[in-house]
């Protein structure tokens, strides 16, 4: 589900940071900057987990800011394709199921991927798998397992003043989710036995 | 911002939860917070791995820092591939079921006794939920959805 991925990147430490150990300012330089935001083709970054590598701090004309090069890694969320991982169900819609772990909302199962014998039930508003008799509901809330098959990536860099200005912004990175398989799906049904 | 190395390694669960919950420690210990955009996420992510199923809300930890690689050894006749042994490590899968949705076509690849064996083994060095906290833990879930 976690990666470590290894950037470089140019630090500024402001001159306000510069009661903080150097090390500490650019540990919050690069949180700052990172943290719970979305790399293209890299996924969602969590925390630094370590600096490999800095340069000399060197200042440039007109500011006070202090530049110094950094390599570090961060702990990256980026699971991978056939990965097995929980959440919770969002929301359902007769197009598929959404879920949501606490810190990643963006995990979308189509109908296709539901077991056979899904059905959507209108007037609850959510997804019945009618099994040997039995209806199992796929209820807002619960916890279940879930298979990654995809992944869909939007870059978020303004295009320029063509792109119509109402057009609602695509999610930067969205996971598509499967239950098809035995053992995948609401997790009371298969702990429970 | 230039990405060097995209995927250098991967990280279980564990590994995450111990790098995140030692930071979190180091923060109290100077008073000093990290940035709100990181506290948020790093609050969530907490809460996401101890909630459960996931087998690090156990209380006392299961896990210890030598686990991975007592488990690395124990499974290496099977010859799992690494995302395999991760996903384990992650879920901790407690019956034939649970591990036949992190193995790939394992009925082909192992016989009954495999299965049960290797079963056997991650209960051995991962542990397990006992019955009687499971359930507790369900009911508290139940309670909370009927309350929202």
């Amino acid at each position: 589900m976690f990666i470590l991925t290894k950037f470089a990147d140019l630090v500024q430490i402001s001159p306000e940071d510069f009661s903080k150990h150097s090390i500490v300012a650019i540990e919050d330089n690069i949180n700052a900057k990172y943290a719970n935001k979305v790399v293209q083709k890299i996924g969602l970054c969590i925390s630094l987990f370590d600096v490999l590598w800095t340069s000399e701090g060197l200042i440039g004309h007109g500011t006070g800011l202090v530049n110094v090069n950094v390599e570090f890694r961060m702990i990256v969320f980026r699971p991978f394709k056939g990965e097995v991982m929980l959440g919770r169900i969002r929301s359902s819609t007769p197009s598929g199921i959404h879920l949501r772990t606490d810190f990643f909302d963006d995990i979308f199962v189509p109908y296709e991927e539901l077991p056979q014998g899904a059905e959507y039930n209108h007037s609850e508003q959510i997804w019945i798998w009618n099994f040997d008799e039995e209806r199992l509901f796929y209820d807002n809330h619960e916890m279940v397992r879930f298979q990654v098959i995809d992944e869909e990536w939007h870059d978020q860099t303004p295009v320029g003043p063509t792109q119509a200005e109402d057009t609602p912004a695509k999610t930067p990175y969205k996971i598509k989710g499967s239950m098809a398989a035995e053992g995948l799906g609401v997790c009371l049904w298969w702990d429970g036995a | 911002m230039k990405v060097l190395e995209a995927q250098a390694a991967v990280l279980t669960n564990y590994e995450v939860l111990q790098h995140l919950t030692q930071q979190k420690e180091r923060y109290k210990q100077r008073k000093r917070r990290g940035p709100p955009n990181l506290e948020t996420v790093v609050r969530e992510l907490i809460q996401y791995l101890q909630s459960y199923p996931n087998p690090l809300s156990q209380k006392p930890s299961t896990y210890t820092p030598d686990c991975i690689s007592r488990l690395l050894e124990r499974l290496s006749p099977y010859e799992l591939s690494k995302g395999e042994v991760v996903m384990i490590l992650n879920l901790r899968p407690a019956s034939v079921a649970a591990l036949n949705t992190v193995i790939e076509e394992m009925a082909e690849r192992f016989s009954d006794e495999q299965q049960e064996e290797m079963v056997a083994i991650i209960s051995e060095v991962l542990g397990q939920f006992d019955a009687a906290q499971g359930s507790a833990n369900d009911t508290g879930d139940g309670a909370e959805a009927n309350a929202s």
